[in-house]
């Protein structure tokens, strides 16, 4: 069904600026056809936009994008698709209320050609072609098996779980006839068996001759399902190397060579966990928690004790109760059953409006922080100073009479310092941040508080090693202090760092409970909900 | 007027269409994210084009189509700054509706020598004379402008659903970044959407200057706004709009209704607030909560 | 160093040359040549003082309108009601205002009545508030739908009773008056202009200054940016937007203040149509801060004054055109000018919360 082998993509010399920052240098990138080719690199190093570059989502400042040998006349993903370049992105294209099929053939609709569509100027717009879908099910259906991937096609998208959402992006990327397939960041919300899932496809994909290139930063993948590395660090390519069966076998070594190529030096290490005493008193109970909800996105009869100094780790596929799980200890959404208990007091008792108990619960304690970072967290229009006193700022009167003034300034400074913001200027704007150091604000305002329990929804996403290591340790110190902290991550080697147990959401119920030292296939099972006796759940 | 008699309907149909006409074009915009508050400008240059072209050229079908190419003119460039300038829509739309009111009158003024009323047209009279209910209704049903709003009506939900330029006019409403993403130009697609819309909501401003035969000041008179009602309570949707349109209309049939009872009552003036608080409180009901297109008032991304 | 053109006179200028540009055409279009219709239009302006005069009380309304749509605006919140909230207020002062005794001292009369017409304005300005905060109800439409109920109450309120004549009540009391300009400046005499501008000028800097240094002003900064983020980190959205609402109507409500209260020394039908439309304009053009504001307030009242001194050949509705032209090329010089110290007011893609 594919056709022959994918032409050899090229980057030529690319650089691409915004505004004062270098995003790329000068960049020499070459994808062969038929391989497997990873580019790593922290967040921020700049692979991002090389691919986006490639895909003609973002035009070179400087430099060209070859295909085949021949240059990209003008950067559109119209072109690259043309050209038989397709993306899938980190954070999925796909409109939410139209179906799979719908998306699948969007911008390339198949239509019934009628005479009426032949019309002059009137024509192509009144009746710009009637759509053919049954024409489009049956390419695509013959497409997704031969590809073997599993799609309801009639489904809407908001109905589909995740790993299907991606399966749809690859399978629209091929049925626009794409040699080369790029994709970003796509195992980050994928649980173990959906990440070999995803690499068998691509590994069947290549043998068939097409090009496949992977931006990633999770090294473990990388030596196992890679053909082809290529670092790049601060906008720069730094190494580039061919994985043969010696490296693989060698894995370790291996993934310390590319980490020391994507840091320029060696990770610092996070310290130990403090252990737990054994008479440790229950700080934040969930006793029956039901949140009602759309889905796997709900909570159900969730039950869970965090313990004095204890660090819990949540794992799961997303969409299966992390947000309602976050939101409902935030005091944002009410449980319809069940209680929330601090230090043994319960909170979110009152009918009170949403602020109120938002406010309540932070100030009794239990402070949140949730997920996704612009939605909740920063206001990318306001400046660092700002952000760093949002919800805080104090009851009445003019907030420059001497004493409260006096007090924001000194509480600003000393948040802003906290982790030592870059750049240094607190009035810059926050979407001129990197998103490391956004997080840097917004951890710096959540633990300028009185702690007993903190909730942190995925911390360290999007966020550079050096900001991690600095969040992973200001965790620790925290759980020293004798307060409990509820991490929920995507990322199982941070649960693993940091946590004393993991458990795992799968449908709004918690369905295991694993030591730090469980495998990624036993996490993995869990989060697919199958249980000890090796059934799926229902 | 009676209640319940021929001519209620008759008149309600004959109201109805310039308010339906505005709403499907609401919706036609919407559908494709781009906020459209300056119906009240499409219906009022439209009007006064019609009839000023009806005059010039002493054709009726001219008339009906320089109104149908005005509306199509202004809608268009309302995209076109959006998308180009990223001006706000909400403030564009105003601007709009302010130029098309101030600029009408001074036309009339400029063309007329008038301060209100334009000279008459023939328009179109179809039908039986006379005042009985069912002449009033065969009027109605005779009059070709009537005929066109209600084709493109019937024709906007089946070009949306079943069609290609529907399918990508509803993605670029949806999800603006994702339509992008697939090769589909936002700004043209939301350029067309506009066209269609522009051209629905002119035939609600012909229709409202040749039923009255003649163009007056303002004589929109808020009925703009009222289908933007009418697209927020029927959820987007072209069908329902129309048909809240006609629950409009008919409130504002009953006034004539409460005039014949009551007079020359003062009351009666406080009618005329029918359909206003009808709206608000059905909006604040939540009749039809259904959400907004995902992309409304939103470009693309990155 | 800033080059002397910044982007914000840039716009400025730009706006003063599209005003032009309409002028010249409008008085072609009239017969008239366009030397001497600037001839006439610096006289009946700022080229004499009762000229000044003038448009100091034509810029009255303009810059309160200005300031209650920024206001609004700053809690991203679109107040398109201004029109129906300041006819009601000034209905109820004016009304109010005649019914006082004749010998009240002004330092009562004049704060009761400016209070009137704060609270009516607002309590109206607060219905599209309290359907946004508590329904989600799009205050665009709703407040639409308000200036147009207005429109049919305020004739029929005037009818049935609070009017002498039907269309204006009786003569406000003298304590509630405004005293004009021409008591302390001889030379103002004739003019219509009072203490209405100058008190006009403080509340909008007064506004500016407490929206930047407030609690609830600066919240309400945050919740037009984003709404979300203000709801996860215990910031009451919703009573900030009404709060907002309500201000907004309130200071809408003293737009009539210089005319009511002072030039008329009455209320009568019709008094401030356009005013809420044309404070949009003003507070598009005066986006940089009070000053701005103020200029922006000038500008327009030096346009309408001018239209008048040309003796109405060039009528208000080519104020209409200038102000919608106006609003146009100010609302796209924004994106051109995107590297500006002064973001724009709606920043792009902002985040409505559900409900």
């Amino acid at each position: 069904m594919v056709d022959a082998i994918a032409p050899r993509i090229e980057l030529v010399g690319v650089s691409r600026r915004f505004g004062e920052r270098l995003a790329v240098e000068r960049m020499d990138l070459v994808l062969e056809p038929g391989r497997i080719h990873a580019l790593i690199g922290e967040n921020g190093a700049g692979k991002s936009t090389a691919l986006k570059m490639v895909a003609g989502l973002v035009a070179p400042s400087e430099g060209s994008v070859r295909i085949g040998g021949e240059p990209l006349a003008s950067v559109t993903p119209r072109a690259a698709m043309d050209r038989g370049v397709g993306m899938v992105h980190q954070h999925f294209m796909l409109v939410e209320p139209f179906t799979a099929l719908e998306n699948l053939i969007l911008g390339v609709e198949p239509v019934h050609e009628s005479a009426w569509s032949k019309l002059p100027l009137l024509g192509p717009l009144l009746f710009g072609g009637r759509l053919d879908l049954d024409a489009a099910r049956t390419k695509a259906r013959a497409l997704a098996s031969d590809a073997g991937l599993a799609v309801n096609l009639d489904a809407r998208v908001s109905d589909l779980a995740v790993g299907e959402k991606q399966r749809l992006e690859i399978l629209r990327v091929l049925y626009r006839g794409a040699k080369a397939i790029l994709l970003d960041e796509p195992t980050a919300v994928l649980s173990p068996l959906e990440v070999t899932e995803l690499y068998a496809t691509l590994r069947r994909l290549a043998e068939r001759g097409h090009t496949i290139a992977v931006v990633t930063h999770r090294l473990d993948e990388v030596v196992r399902f890679a053909d082809d590395v290529t670092t790049m660090r601060r906008g720069v390519k730094v190494h580039a190397e061919k994985l043969d069966a010696d490296a693989r076998e060698r894995a370790t070594e291996t993934i310390q060579r590319l980490t020391r190529a994507m840091m320029g030096g060696d990770v610092p290490e996070t310290s130990r966990r403090p252990p737990i005493p054994a008479d440790a008193a229950a700080v934040l109970e969930l006793q029956s928690v039901h949140v009602a909800g759309v889905g796997s996105r709900c909570l159900t009869d969730v039950n869970l004790t965090l313990r004095s100094g204890e660090v819990v780790g949540v794992a799961g596929i997303e969409g299966n109760g992390q947000r309602e799980l976050e939101t409902v200890l935030a005091g944002l959404v009410r449980a319809e059953s069940g209680a929330i208990r601090l230090d043994g007091a319960a909170l979110f008792t009152d009918g009170g409006d949403k602020a109120a108990m938002v406010r309540d619960a932070r100030a009794r304690g239990l402070v949140v922080v949730l997920d996704d970072r612009h939605h909740d967290e920063m206001i990318l229009d306001a400046t660092v100073s700002d952000n760093l006193v949002v919800g805080d700022l104090g009851a009445g009167g003019l907030a420059t009479s001497s004493a409260v003034a006096t007090d924001e300034a000194a509480v600003s400074s000393r948040r802003f310092e906290r982790f030592a913001v870059e750049p240094r200027d607190p009035g810059r704007r926050g979407r001129e941040l990197s998103g490391g150091n956004q997080q840097k604000v917004v951890m710096a305002r959540a633990l300028d508080r009185n702690i007993r329990a903190l909730v942190l929804g995925q911390p360290t996403r999007g966020v550079d090693v050096g900001t991690a290591h600095v969040i992973h340790e200001a965790v620790g110190d925290l759980a020293a202090t004798g307060a409990a902290v509820l991490v929920l991550s995507a990322d199982l080697n941070e649960l693993r760092a940091l946590s004393h147990r993991i458990v795992v959401l799968s449908e709004g119920r918690i369905v295991a409970e694993l030591p730090p030292s469980a495998t990624d296939e036993a996490i993995g099972r869990a989060m697919l909900g199958v249980t000890e006796d090796g059934e799926a759940a229902a | 007027m009676r209640l319940l008699s021929l001519t209620t309907v008759a008149e309600t149909l004959r109201m109805a269409a310039p308010y339906a006409c505005a709403a499907v074009a609401g919706v036609w915009a919407e559908r494709a994210g781009v906020i459209q508050i300056g119906l009240e400008a499409v219906l009022l240059s439209s009007a006064f084009a019609s009839v000023a072209t009806a005059i010039a050229s002493g054709s009726m079908v001219l008339g009906v189509i320089a109104g149908i190419a005005t509306g199509v003119a202004l809608s268009a460039l309302h995209a076109y700054l959006v998308d180009k300038t990223r001006i706000d829509a909400v403030v564009s739309g105003i601007a709009w509706n302010l130029l098309a009111y101030s600029a009408s009158r001074l036309a009339l003024r400029a063309l007329y020598d008038s301060a209100s009323n334009s000279p008459s047209i023939e328009g179109f009279r179809f039908g039986p004379t006379g005042n009985e209910g069912w002449q009033v209704l065969l009027r109605v049903l005779c009059d070709p402008v009537n005929w066109l709003a209600l084709l493109a009506i019937v024709a906007s939900p089946v070009i949306l659903e079943r069609t290609r330029l529907g399918l990508r006019i509803r993605a670029v409403g949806e999800n603006p970044t994702a339509a992008r993403a697939a090769g589909i130009d936002v700004g043209r697609t939301r350029l067309a959407a506009l066209a269609i819309s522009g051209a629905i909501g002119a035939l609600g401003g012909v229709h409202l200057a040749f039923d009255q035969h003649r163009f007056e000041s303002g004589m929109s008179a808020g009925r703009g706004f009222i289908a933007l009602a009418a697209v927020v309570l029927s959820g987007w949707l072209p069908g329902r709009a129309a048909l809240a349109c006609i629950a409009f209309a008919f409130l504002e049939a009953l006034q004539f209704v409460l005039q014949d009872i009551g007079q020359a009552s003062k009351a009666v003036t406080l009618a005329q607030i029918l359909p206003y608080a009808a709206a608000l409180v059905a909006l604040g009901v939540g009749v039809g909560r259904r959400s907004a297109p995902g992309g409304l008032g939103r470009h693309a991304e990155g | 160093m800033t080059p002397i053109l910044t982007p914000a006179r840039q716009r400025t200028l730009l706006a003063l040359a599209g005003a032009l540009v309409v002028m010249n055409l409008a008085s072609f279009g009239f017969g008239e040549a366009p030397l001497e219709t600037l001839g006439r239009i610096w006289a009946g302006t700022w080229g004499t003082p009762y000229g000044i005069g003038q448009v100091l009380f034509k810029a009255i309304p303009l810059l309160f309108t200005g300031v209650a749509f920024g206001v609004a605006l700053r809690a991203g919140l679109f107040n398109i009601g201004s029109e129906g909230q300041l006819a009601m207020a000034s209905l109820a002062a004016g009304f109010f205002a005649s019914k006082l005794g004749a010998g009240l001292p002004w330092v009562v009369a004049l704060p009761l009545v400016v209070a009137v017409a704060a609270l009516v304005g607002g309590a109206f300005a607060a219905i599209a508030g309290a359907m946004r905060a508590k329904l989600g109800v799009h205050e665009i439409i709703t407040s639409i739908m308000l200036n147009r109920s207005a429109d049919v109450f305020l004739p029929w309120a005037l009818a049935v009773g609070l009017s002498v004549d039907g269309v204006r009540t009786a003569p406000v009391a003298e304590g509630a008056r405004v005293p004009p300009l021409e008591r302390w400046f001889p030379s103002f005499t004739g003019s219509a202009a009072s203490l209405a501008f100058p008190t006009a000028v403080i509340v909008a800097f007064a506004v500016h200054a407490w929206t930047r240094r407030s609690r609830i002003g600066r919240e309400l900064e945050w919740v037009g940016q984003a709404a979300t983020v203000c709801e996860a980190q215990g910031i009451d959205v919703a009573r900030r937007r009404m709060q907002a609402m309500v201000l907004s109507g309130a200071i809408g409500g003293l737009t009539m203040m210089g005319t009511v209260l002072g030039y008329k020394g009455y209320y009568e039908l019709g008094l401030g149509a356009g005013a809420g439309f044309s404070g949009i304009a003003v507070a598009m053009l005066g986006r940089g801060g009070p000053v701005q504001l103020t200029l922006a307030a000038l500008l327009f009242g030096t346009l309408a004054q001018a239209g008048i001194a040309i003796n109405a050949r060039v009528p208000r509705d080519a104020m209409g055109v200038i102000e919608a032209v106006v609003i146009l090329l100010m609302g796209a010089a924004a994106f051109a000018s995107s590297q500006d110290e002064v973001k724009s007011p709606v920043p792009a893609n902002r985040k409505e919360t559900a409900g």
